[in-house]
Protein backbone atom coordinates (compact mmCIF):
# COMPACT_ATOMS: atom_id res chain seq x y z
CA UNK A 1 0.00 0.00 0.00
CA UNK A 2 1.48 3.37 -0.95
CA UNK A 3 2.72 5.60 1.83
CA UNK A 4 1.83 9.26 1.93
CA UNK A 5 3.25 11.79 4.31
CA UNK A 6 4.15 9.06 6.72
CA UNK A 7 0.57 7.87 6.86
CA UNK A 8 -0.48 4.68 5.16
CA UNK A 9 -3.15 5.60 2.69
CA UNK A 10 -5.76 3.23 1.44
CA UNK A 11 -5.34 2.75 -2.29
CA UNK A 12 -8.91 3.68 -3.08
CA UNK A 13 -8.44 6.93 -1.14
CA UNK A 14 -5.31 7.56 -3.15
CA UNK A 15 -7.19 6.96 -6.39
CA UNK A 16 -10.01 9.28 -5.34
CA UNK A 17 -7.50 11.95 -4.41
CA UNK A 18 -5.81 11.56 -7.80
CA UNK A 19 -9.20 11.72 -9.50
CA UNK A 20 -9.78 14.99 -7.70
CA UNK A 21 -6.58 16.37 -9.19
CA UNK A 22 -4.08 15.59 -6.44
CA UNK A 23 -0.80 15.25 -8.32
CA UNK A 24 1.10 13.86 -5.37
CA UNK A 25 -1.49 11.11 -5.02
CA UNK A 26 -1.21 10.26 -8.68
CA UNK A 27 2.56 10.07 -8.54
CA UNK A 28 2.31 7.77 -5.53
CA UNK A 29 0.06 5.50 -7.54
CA UNK A 30 2.65 5.53 -10.30
CA UNK A 31 5.54 4.69 -8.03
CA UNK A 32 3.53 1.92 -6.39
CA UNK A 33 3.26 0.08 -9.70
CA UNK A 34 5.75 1.43 -12.17
CA UNK A 35 8.59 -0.93 -11.36
CA UNK A 36 6.52 -3.97 -12.17
CA UNK A 37 5.12 -2.26 -15.27
CA UNK A 38 8.61 -1.48 -16.52
CA UNK A 39 9.81 -4.99 -15.70
CA UNK A 40 6.92 -6.52 -17.60
CA UNK A 41 7.50 -4.33 -20.64
CA UNK A 42 11.25 -4.85 -20.55
CA UNK A 43 10.98 -8.62 -20.37
CA UNK A 44 8.35 -8.86 -23.06
CA UNK A 45 9.83 -6.35 -25.48
CA UNK A 46 13.52 -6.70 -24.57
CA UNK A 47 14.20 -3.15 -25.57
CA UNK A 48 14.67 -0.35 -23.05
CA UNK A 49 13.44 2.13 -25.60
CA UNK A 50 10.23 0.24 -26.30
CA UNK A 51 9.75 -0.44 -22.60
CA UNK A 52 10.12 3.28 -21.95
CA UNK A 53 7.51 4.05 -24.61
CA UNK A 54 5.07 1.59 -23.07
CA UNK A 55 5.71 3.03 -19.62
CA UNK A 56 5.03 6.59 -20.76
CA UNK A 57 2.00 5.75 -22.84
CA UNK A 58 0.47 3.55 -20.16
CA UNK A 59 0.71 6.08 -17.37
CA UNK A 60 -0.37 8.96 -19.58
CA UNK A 61 -3.48 6.97 -20.48
CA UNK A 62 -4.08 6.29 -16.82
CA UNK A 63 -3.75 9.99 -16.12
CA UNK A 64 -6.12 10.95 -18.90
CA UNK A 65 -8.73 8.35 -18.04
CA UNK A 66 -8.52 8.06 -14.28
CA UNK A 67 -11.73 10.04 -13.97
CA UNK A 68 -13.46 7.14 -15.75
CA UNK A 69 -12.19 4.56 -13.28
CA UNK A 70 -15.23 3.36 -11.34
CA UNK A 71 -13.67 0.73 -9.05
CA UNK A 72 -15.35 -2.07 -11.03
CA UNK A 73 -12.04 -3.90 -10.80
CA UNK A 74 -8.83 -3.34 -8.91
CA UNK A 75 -6.60 -0.49 -10.01
CA UNK A 76 -3.86 -3.04 -10.67
CA UNK A 77 -6.10 -4.96 -13.08
CA UNK A 78 -7.16 -1.76 -14.82
CA UNK A 79 -3.56 -0.57 -15.17
CA UNK A 80 -2.37 -3.95 -16.40
CA UNK A 81 -5.12 -4.04 -19.03
CA UNK A 82 -3.63 -0.90 -20.47
CA UNK A 83 -0.06 -2.12 -20.21
CA UNK A 84 -0.71 -5.59 -21.63
CA UNK A 85 -2.63 -4.14 -24.56
CA UNK A 86 0.27 -1.84 -25.38
CA UNK A 87 2.78 -4.68 -25.06
CA UNK A 88 0.69 -7.12 -27.11
CA UNK A 89 0.38 -4.51 -29.81
CA UNK A 90 4.15 -4.07 -29.91
CA UNK A 91 4.78 -7.80 -29.86
CA UNK A 92 2.38 -8.44 -32.72
CA UNK A 93 4.09 -5.82 -34.78
CA UNK A 94 7.41 -7.42 -34.04
CA UNK A 95 6.30 -10.95 -34.70
CA UNK A 96 7.61 -10.64 -38.22
CA UNK A 97 11.04 -10.94 -36.70
CA UNK A 98 12.16 -14.51 -36.43
CA UNK A 99 14.41 -14.04 -33.49
CA UNK A 100 14.63 -11.52 -30.71
CA UNK A 101 18.01 -10.24 -29.64
CA UNK A 102 19.23 -11.41 -26.30
CA UNK A 103 21.62 -8.47 -26.14
CA UNK A 104 19.93 -5.46 -24.63
CA UNK A 105 21.18 -1.93 -24.93
CA UNK A 106 20.43 -0.55 -21.48
CA UNK A 107 21.40 2.72 -19.89
CA UNK A 108 23.95 0.70 -17.91
CA UNK A 109 25.49 -0.52 -21.13
CA UNK A 110 25.02 -3.70 -23.10
CA UNK A 111 23.32 -6.43 -21.15
CA UNK A 112 22.99 -10.01 -22.30
CA UNK A 113 19.99 -11.42 -20.54
CA UNK A 114 21.46 -14.85 -21.08
CA UNK A 115 24.25 -13.84 -18.73
CA UNK A 116 21.76 -14.07 -15.92
CA UNK A 117 21.24 -17.75 -16.63
CA UNK A 118 23.66 -19.61 -14.40
CA UNK A 119 26.41 -21.71 -15.86
CA UNK A 120 26.75 -25.39 -15.10
CA UNK A 121 26.50 -26.14 -11.45
CA UNK A 122 29.57 -27.53 -9.82
CA UNK A 123 27.83 -29.60 -7.20
CA UNK A 124 27.50 -32.66 -9.39
CA UNK A 125 23.75 -32.25 -9.63
CA UNK A 126 22.47 -34.60 -12.36
CA UNK A 127 20.40 -31.73 -13.82
CA UNK A 128 23.38 -29.52 -14.38
CA UNK A 129 23.27 -30.08 -18.15
CA UNK A 130 20.04 -28.11 -18.13
CA UNK A 131 22.07 -25.02 -17.56
CA UNK A 132 24.47 -25.58 -20.39
CA UNK A 133 24.95 -23.13 -23.19
CA UNK A 134 22.74 -25.19 -25.46
CA UNK A 135 19.83 -24.87 -23.10
CA UNK A 136 20.35 -21.13 -22.85
CA UNK A 137 20.16 -20.80 -26.59
CA UNK A 138 17.16 -23.08 -26.73
CA UNK A 139 15.28 -21.11 -24.08
CA UNK A 140 15.67 -18.00 -26.17
CA UNK A 141 14.37 -19.81 -29.24
CA UNK A 142 11.45 -21.35 -27.42
CA UNK A 143 10.33 -18.06 -25.91
CA UNK A 144 10.53 -16.55 -29.37
CA UNK A 145 8.25 -19.25 -30.72
CA UNK A 146 5.38 -18.50 -28.37
CA UNK A 147 2.51 -16.43 -29.68
CA UNK A 148 2.21 -12.96 -28.15
CA UNK A 149 -0.71 -14.12 -26.01
CA UNK A 150 1.09 -17.24 -24.84
CA UNK A 151 4.15 -15.20 -24.09
CA UNK A 152 2.06 -12.68 -22.20
CA UNK A 153 0.30 -15.28 -20.07
CA UNK A 154 3.60 -17.03 -19.36
CA UNK A 155 5.24 -13.74 -18.41
CA UNK A 156 2.38 -12.72 -16.13
CA UNK A 157 2.24 -16.13 -14.42
CA UNK A 158 5.86 -17.12 -14.29
CA UNK A 159 7.64 -13.82 -13.74
CA UNK A 160 4.98 -11.52 -12.34
CA UNK A 161 3.47 -14.29 -10.23
CA UNK A 162 -0.15 -13.42 -11.00
CA UNK A 163 -2.85 -16.02 -10.57
CA UNK A 164 -4.64 -17.24 -13.67
CA UNK A 165 -7.91 -15.74 -12.45
CA UNK A 166 -6.31 -12.30 -12.35
CA UNK A 167 -4.59 -12.86 -15.69
CA UNK A 168 -7.97 -13.69 -17.21
CA UNK A 169 -9.41 -10.45 -15.84
CA UNK A 170 -6.52 -8.44 -17.22
CA UNK A 171 -6.68 -9.98 -20.66
CA UNK A 172 -10.45 -9.85 -20.82
CA UNK A 173 -10.92 -13.59 -20.87
CA UNK A 174 -11.79 -16.43 -18.52
CA UNK A 175 -9.53 -18.14 -16.05
CA UNK A 176 -9.99 -21.32 -18.08
CA UNK A 177 -8.87 -19.64 -21.30
CA UNK A 178 -5.83 -18.22 -19.54
CA UNK A 179 -5.08 -21.67 -18.20
CA UNK A 180 -5.32 -23.18 -21.67
CA UNK A 181 -3.00 -20.50 -22.97
CA UNK A 182 -0.45 -21.19 -20.23
CA UNK A 183 -0.81 -24.90 -20.88
CA UNK A 184 -0.03 -24.41 -24.57
CA UNK A 185 2.95 -22.25 -23.68
CA UNK A 186 4.38 -24.81 -21.28
CA UNK A 187 3.73 -27.63 -23.75
CA UNK A 188 5.65 -25.74 -26.42
CA UNK A 189 8.47 -25.16 -24.01
CA UNK A 190 8.53 -28.76 -22.96
CA UNK A 191 8.59 -29.82 -26.61
CA UNK A 192 11.22 -27.24 -27.45
CA UNK A 193 13.43 -28.34 -24.61
CA UNK A 194 12.53 -31.99 -25.06
CA UNK A 195 16.03 -33.17 -25.84
CA UNK A 196 17.26 -31.70 -22.57
CA UNK A 197 14.55 -33.19 -20.39
CA UNK B 1 7.24 -46.88 -17.05
CA UNK B 2 6.46 -47.97 -13.55
CA UNK B 3 4.52 -51.13 -12.95
CA UNK B 4 1.02 -50.64 -11.72
CA UNK B 5 0.51 -47.47 -13.78
CA UNK B 6 -0.71 -47.61 -17.33
CA UNK B 7 0.72 -45.30 -20.00
CA UNK B 8 -2.33 -43.04 -20.00
CA UNK B 9 -2.00 -42.34 -16.32
CA UNK B 10 1.61 -41.26 -16.72
CA UNK B 11 0.83 -39.08 -19.75
CA UNK B 12 -2.15 -37.52 -18.03
CA UNK B 13 -0.15 -36.89 -14.89
CA UNK B 14 2.74 -35.31 -16.78
CA UNK B 15 0.41 -32.99 -18.63
CA UNK B 16 -0.56 -31.56 -15.28
CA UNK B 17 2.97 -30.99 -14.04
CA UNK B 18 3.25 -27.41 -15.26
CA UNK B 19 -0.01 -26.41 -13.59
CA UNK B 20 1.02 -28.34 -10.50
CA UNK B 21 4.22 -26.32 -10.28
CA UNK B 22 2.27 -23.10 -10.72
CA UNK B 23 -0.22 -24.16 -8.04
CA UNK B 24 -3.06 -23.81 -10.50
CA UNK B 25 -4.65 -27.24 -10.10
CA UNK B 26 -7.89 -27.73 -8.25
CA UNK B 27 -7.80 -29.70 -5.03
CA UNK B 28 -9.07 -32.86 -6.76
CA UNK B 29 -6.69 -32.54 -9.70
CA UNK B 30 -3.74 -32.09 -7.38
CA UNK B 31 -4.80 -35.10 -5.35
CA UNK B 32 -4.91 -37.29 -8.46
CA UNK B 33 -1.48 -36.19 -9.63
CA UNK B 34 0.08 -36.66 -6.22
CA UNK B 35 -1.51 -40.08 -5.84
CA UNK B 36 0.05 -41.04 -9.14
CA UNK B 37 3.43 -39.63 -8.16
CA UNK B 38 3.43 -41.68 -4.96
CA UNK B 39 3.59 -44.86 -6.97
CA UNK B 40 5.56 -43.77 -10.04
CA UNK B 41 9.28 -43.15 -9.71
CA UNK B 42 9.61 -42.25 -13.39
CA UNK B 43 7.07 -39.47 -13.13
CA UNK B 44 8.76 -38.18 -9.99
CA UNK B 45 11.98 -37.97 -11.98
CA UNK B 46 10.21 -36.18 -14.82
CA UNK B 47 8.66 -33.75 -12.36
CA UNK B 48 12.07 -33.09 -10.91
CA UNK B 49 13.37 -32.28 -14.40
CA UNK B 50 10.43 -29.99 -15.04
CA UNK B 51 11.27 -28.12 -11.89
CA UNK B 52 14.81 -27.68 -13.16
CA UNK B 53 13.54 -26.38 -16.50
CA UNK B 54 11.22 -23.98 -14.69
CA UNK B 55 14.14 -22.79 -12.58
CA UNK B 56 16.17 -22.16 -15.71
CA UNK B 57 13.41 -19.84 -16.92
CA UNK B 58 13.49 -18.06 -13.56
CA UNK B 59 17.03 -17.05 -14.24
CA UNK B 60 16.10 -15.74 -17.67
CA UNK B 61 14.26 -12.77 -16.21
CA UNK B 62 15.87 -9.36 -16.37
CA UNK B 63 15.42 -6.50 -13.98
CA UNK B 64 15.25 -3.03 -15.53
CA UNK B 65 18.29 -0.95 -14.58
CA UNK B 66 17.54 1.63 -11.87
CA UNK B 67 18.64 4.44 -14.17
CA UNK B 68 16.00 3.43 -16.72
CA UNK B 69 13.29 3.57 -14.09
CA UNK B 70 14.58 6.91 -12.90
CA UNK B 71 14.64 8.45 -16.35
CA UNK B 72 11.17 7.04 -17.08
CA UNK B 73 9.86 8.74 -13.95
CA UNK B 74 11.53 12.02 -14.84
CA UNK B 75 10.10 11.97 -18.32
CA UNK B 76 6.65 11.04 -17.09
CA UNK B 77 6.74 13.81 -14.53
CA UNK B 78 7.58 16.34 -17.23
CA UNK B 79 4.88 15.03 -19.53
CA UNK B 80 2.29 15.11 -16.76
CA UNK B 81 3.14 18.70 -16.01
CA UNK B 82 2.75 19.46 -19.65
CA UNK B 83 -0.47 17.49 -19.87
CA UNK B 84 -1.89 19.40 -16.95
CA UNK B 85 -1.11 22.66 -18.66
CA UNK B 86 -2.94 21.50 -21.76
CA UNK B 87 -6.58 21.07 -20.77
CA UNK B 88 -7.71 20.79 -24.38
CA UNK B 89 -6.54 17.22 -24.58
CA UNK B 90 -7.54 16.03 -21.15
CA UNK B 91 -10.49 14.97 -19.11
CA UNK B 92 -13.55 13.85 -20.85
CA UNK B 93 -14.27 16.28 -23.61
CA UNK B 94 -15.53 14.88 -26.90
CA UNK B 95 -12.17 15.84 -28.29
CA UNK B 96 -10.29 13.94 -25.59
CA UNK B 97 -12.55 10.95 -26.10
CA UNK B 98 -11.96 11.06 -29.82
CA UNK B 99 -8.18 11.25 -29.55
CA UNK B 100 -8.21 8.68 -26.79
CA UNK B 101 -10.22 6.35 -29.00
CA UNK B 102 -7.53 6.69 -31.61
CA UNK B 103 -4.81 5.79 -29.17
CA UNK B 104 -6.55 3.26 -26.94
CA UNK B 105 -7.29 0.54 -29.43
CA UNK B 106 -4.56 -2.05 -29.96
CA UNK B 107 -4.52 -1.21 -33.66
CA UNK B 108 -3.89 2.47 -32.99
CA UNK B 109 -0.83 2.56 -35.15
CA UNK B 110 -2.88 1.42 -38.12
CA UNK B 111 -5.67 3.84 -37.34
CA UNK B 112 -3.47 6.85 -36.86
CA UNK B 113 -3.21 7.84 -40.54
CA UNK B 114 -6.99 7.52 -40.82
CA UNK B 115 -7.27 9.63 -37.73
CA UNK B 116 -5.00 12.20 -39.25
CA UNK B 117 -7.25 12.53 -42.26
CA UNK B 118 -10.31 12.69 -40.06
CA UNK B 119 -8.84 15.39 -37.91
CA UNK B 120 -8.36 17.52 -40.97
CA UNK B 121 -11.87 16.75 -42.16
CA UNK B 122 -13.27 17.91 -38.85
CA UNK B 123 -12.16 21.35 -39.78
CA UNK B 124 -10.72 22.39 -36.51
CA UNK B 125 -7.81 23.87 -38.33
CA UNK B 126 -10.08 25.95 -40.47
CA UNK B 127 -11.56 27.45 -37.36
CA UNK B 128 -8.19 28.81 -36.39
CA UNK B 129 -6.55 29.60 -39.63
CA UNK B 130 -9.18 31.06 -41.84
CA UNK B 131 -10.79 33.90 -39.97
CA UNK B 132 -13.46 35.91 -41.67
CA UNK B 133 -14.88 39.25 -40.63
CA UNK B 134 -18.00 41.15 -41.47
CA UNK B 135 -19.65 44.36 -40.48
CA UNK B 136 -22.88 44.02 -38.66
CA UNK B 137 -25.20 46.93 -39.18
CA UNK B 138 -28.48 45.52 -37.95
CA UNK B 139 -30.46 47.12 -35.16
CA UNK B 140 -31.79 44.24 -33.03
CA UNK B 141 -31.95 44.31 -29.24
CA UNK B 142 -30.31 42.19 -26.59
CA UNK B 143 -26.81 40.90 -26.16
CA UNK B 144 -24.80 39.11 -28.80
CA UNK B 145 -25.60 35.64 -27.61
CA UNK B 146 -29.29 36.21 -27.23
CA UNK B 147 -29.24 37.41 -30.81
CA UNK B 148 -27.69 34.10 -31.74
CA UNK B 149 -24.87 35.89 -33.42
CA UNK B 150 -21.84 34.34 -31.90
CA UNK B 151 -20.23 31.80 -29.71
CA UNK B 152 -18.12 33.72 -27.23
CA UNK B 153 -14.91 31.97 -28.28
CA UNK B 154 -15.58 32.27 -32.00
CA UNK B 155 -16.05 36.01 -32.18
CA UNK B 156 -14.82 39.16 -30.56
CA UNK B 157 -15.56 42.83 -30.79
CA UNK B 158 -12.83 44.58 -32.72
CA UNK B 159 -14.07 48.13 -32.05
CA UNK B 160 -17.20 50.14 -31.45
CA UNK B 161 -18.21 53.40 -33.01
CA UNK B 162 -20.96 55.67 -31.66
CA UNK B 163 -23.45 56.94 -34.21
CA UNK B 164 -25.15 60.33 -34.29
CA UNK B 165 -28.66 58.94 -33.66
CA UNK B 166 -27.85 57.14 -30.43
CA UNK B 167 -27.09 53.92 -32.18
CA UNK B 168 -23.71 52.23 -32.13
CA UNK B 169 -21.79 50.38 -34.78
CA UNK B 170 -19.84 47.35 -33.64
CA UNK B 171 -17.20 45.63 -35.69
CA UNK B 172 -16.77 41.93 -34.91
CA UNK B 173 -13.90 39.66 -35.72
CA UNK B 174 -15.61 36.35 -36.21
CA UNK B 175 -14.17 32.93 -36.79
CA UNK B 176 -16.14 30.58 -38.94
CA UNK B 177 -15.50 26.87 -39.02
CA UNK B 178 -14.82 25.39 -42.38
CA UNK B 179 -14.20 21.78 -43.26
CA UNK B 180 -11.00 21.14 -45.12
CA UNK B 181 -10.32 17.59 -46.10
CA UNK B 182 -7.42 15.98 -47.88
CA UNK B 183 -4.54 13.61 -47.68
CA UNK B 184 -1.34 14.33 -45.85
CA UNK B 185 0.68 14.43 -49.05
CA UNK B 186 -1.54 17.23 -50.38
CA UNK B 187 0.68 20.32 -50.19
CA UNK B 188 -2.19 22.59 -49.13
CA UNK B 189 -3.17 20.28 -46.32
CA UNK B 190 0.41 19.99 -45.27
CA UNK B 191 0.82 23.77 -45.31
CA UNK B 192 -2.17 24.06 -42.97
CA UNK B 193 -0.69 21.48 -40.68
CA UNK B 194 2.68 23.22 -40.70
CA UNK B 195 0.98 26.44 -39.66
CA UNK B 196 -1.05 24.69 -36.97
CA UNK B 197 2.11 23.11 -35.59
CA UNK B 198 3.33 26.61 -34.72
CA UNK B 199 0.05 27.99 -33.40
CA UNK B 200 1.23 29.71 -30.23
CA UNK B 201 -2.22 29.79 -28.66
CA UNK B 202 -2.92 26.09 -28.42
CA UNK B 203 -0.28 23.56 -27.28
CA UNK B 204 -2.81 20.75 -27.60
CA UNK B 205 -3.29 21.56 -31.26
CA UNK B 206 0.46 21.73 -31.76
CA UNK B 207 0.96 18.36 -30.07
CA UNK B 208 -1.70 16.63 -32.15
CA UNK B 209 -0.44 18.23 -35.35
CA UNK B 210 3.15 17.25 -34.69
CA UNK B 211 1.93 13.72 -33.99
CA UNK B 212 0.29 13.65 -37.40
CA UNK B 213 3.30 15.16 -39.16
CA UNK B 214 5.56 12.56 -37.53
CA UNK B 215 4.15 10.06 -40.01
CA UNK B 216 5.65 12.15 -42.82
CA UNK B 217 9.06 12.82 -41.30
CA UNK B 218 10.72 11.40 -44.39
CA UNK B 219 9.91 14.70 -46.11
CA UNK B 220 12.64 17.29 -45.63
CA UNK B 221 10.20 20.16 -45.03
CA UNK B 222 8.37 18.20 -42.33
CA UNK B 223 11.67 17.20 -40.78
CA UNK B 224 12.75 20.85 -40.67
CA UNK B 225 9.54 21.72 -38.89
CA UNK B 226 10.01 18.89 -36.39
CA UNK B 227 13.53 20.09 -35.71
CA UNK B 228 12.19 23.60 -35.13
CA UNK B 229 9.50 22.29 -32.77
CA UNK B 230 11.92 20.05 -30.90
CA UNK B 231 14.22 23.00 -30.29
CA UNK B 232 11.75 25.81 -29.76
CA UNK B 233 8.30 24.74 -28.64
CA UNK B 234 7.45 26.06 -25.20
CA UNK B 235 5.82 22.79 -24.16
CA UNK B 236 8.00 19.81 -23.35
CA UNK B 237 5.27 17.44 -24.51
CA UNK B 238 5.31 18.96 -27.99
CA UNK B 239 9.10 18.91 -28.07
CA UNK B 240 9.04 15.25 -27.09
CA UNK B 241 6.56 14.40 -29.81
CA UNK B 242 8.72 16.17 -32.38
CA UNK B 243 11.71 14.21 -31.15
CA UNK B 244 9.77 10.97 -31.58
CA UNK B 245 9.24 11.82 -35.22
CA UNK B 246 12.95 12.44 -35.68
CA UNK B 247 14.12 9.21 -34.05
CA UNK B 248 14.48 7.41 -37.35
CA UNK B 249 16.66 10.22 -38.67
CA UNK B 250 18.99 10.51 -35.69
CA UNK B 251 22.01 9.85 -37.89
CA UNK B 252 21.39 12.88 -40.10
CA UNK B 253 23.58 15.91 -39.55
CA UNK B 254 20.86 18.49 -39.03
CA UNK B 255 18.97 16.23 -36.64
CA UNK B 256 22.11 15.42 -34.70
CA UNK B 257 22.96 19.11 -34.40
CA UNK B 258 19.47 19.77 -33.06
CA UNK B 259 19.71 16.86 -30.64
CA UNK B 260 23.05 18.21 -29.41
CA UNK B 261 21.43 21.57 -28.80
CA UNK B 262 18.59 19.94 -26.88
CA UNK B 263 21.08 17.98 -24.82
CA UNK B 264 23.03 21.12 -24.01
CA UNK B 265 20.22 23.58 -23.43
CA UNK B 266 16.84 21.94 -22.81
CA UNK B 267 15.59 22.14 -19.24
CA UNK B 268 13.52 18.97 -19.46
CA UNK B 269 15.32 15.86 -18.12
CA UNK B 270 13.18 13.46 -20.17
CA UNK B 271 14.08 15.21 -23.39
CA UNK B 272 17.74 15.29 -22.53
CA UNK B 273 17.69 11.59 -21.68
CA UNK B 274 16.13 10.77 -25.01
CA UNK B 275 18.50 13.11 -26.82
CA UNK B 276 21.60 11.45 -25.45
CA UNK B 277 20.20 8.00 -26.19
CA UNK B 278 19.53 9.00 -29.78
CA UNK B 279 22.89 10.67 -30.19
CA UNK B 280 24.86 7.78 -28.77
CA UNK B 281 22.65 4.87 -29.73
CA UNK B 282 23.53 4.65 -33.40
CA UNK B 283 26.12 2.46 -35.01
CA UNK B 284 27.90 5.25 -36.82
CA UNK B 285 28.93 7.53 -34.01
CA UNK B 286 32.61 6.71 -33.75
CA UNK B 287 33.71 9.63 -35.91
CA UNK B 288 31.18 12.13 -34.67
CA UNK B 289 33.37 14.96 -33.44
CA UNK B 290 30.44 17.21 -32.72
CA UNK B 291 28.93 14.60 -30.44
CA UNK B 292 32.23 14.10 -28.64
CA UNK B 293 32.60 17.83 -28.06
CA UNK B 294 29.00 18.03 -26.86
CA UNK B 295 29.55 15.22 -24.39
CA UNK B 296 32.82 16.72 -23.24
CA UNK B 297 31.16 20.07 -22.75
CA UNK B 298 28.52 18.46 -20.60
CA UNK B 299 31.16 16.78 -18.47
CA UNK B 300 33.17 19.95 -18.22
CA UNK B 301 30.32 21.98 -16.88
CA UNK B 302 29.44 19.32 -14.32
CA UNK B 303 26.35 17.65 -15.69
CA UNK B 304 23.75 17.34 -12.93
CA UNK B 305 21.55 14.64 -14.39
CA UNK B 306 22.95 11.26 -13.23
CA UNK B 307 21.89 9.29 -16.24
CA UNK B 308 23.20 11.82 -18.75
CA UNK B 309 26.50 12.13 -16.91
CA UNK B 310 26.98 8.37 -16.73
CA UNK B 311 26.06 7.92 -20.36
CA UNK B 312 28.52 10.63 -21.37
CA UNK B 313 31.24 8.93 -19.43
CA UNK B 314 30.49 5.52 -20.96
CA UNK B 315 30.46 6.81 -24.51
CA UNK B 316 33.57 8.91 -24.14
CA UNK B 317 35.40 5.97 -22.59
CA UNK B 318 34.24 3.68 -25.37
CA UNK B 319 35.59 6.16 -27.90
CA UNK B 320 38.83 6.63 -25.98
CA UNK B 321 37.96 10.30 -25.65
CA UNK B 322 38.79 12.20 -22.54
CA UNK B 323 36.03 13.30 -20.24
CA UNK B 324 38.22 16.03 -18.81
CA UNK B 325 40.46 17.51 -21.50
CA UNK B 326 39.35 19.40 -24.54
Amino acid sequence: VPIRSGVQMDESALIRAAQAGDHAAFEQLVTAYDQSVLRLAMNLLRSPEDARDVYQEAFLRVFRNLHNFRFDCSFHTWLYRIVTNLCLDQMRKRKVRKEEPSILNTPEGLLDRMDSVPEERVDGDPQRYLFSGQVRIRIKEVLGQLTPRERMVFELRHYQGLRLRRIGEILGTTEEAAKNCLFRATQKMRTGLGEFI
Amino acid sequence: MSTGHDEMNCIAAREQFAMLLYGELSFDEEEQVEAHLDGCAECRAVLSQEKAVSASFDAFEIQPPPSLLRSCREELHARLMDEEATPAVTHGSWWAQFTDMLTRRPAWAVLRPMGALTLVALGFLGARLMPGAFFWTGGGRGDLQSMGLVEPQASRVRYVEPGSDGRVQIVLDETRQRVVSGRLDDLKIRALLMTAAKDPSDPGLRAETVDILNTRAQSADVRDLLIYEMKNDKKAGVRLKAMEGLKAFAQEGAVRAALSQVLLTDANPGLRTQAIDLLTGGTNTSGDRQMVSTLQELMQRGEQQDYVRERCRQVLEAMNASAETY
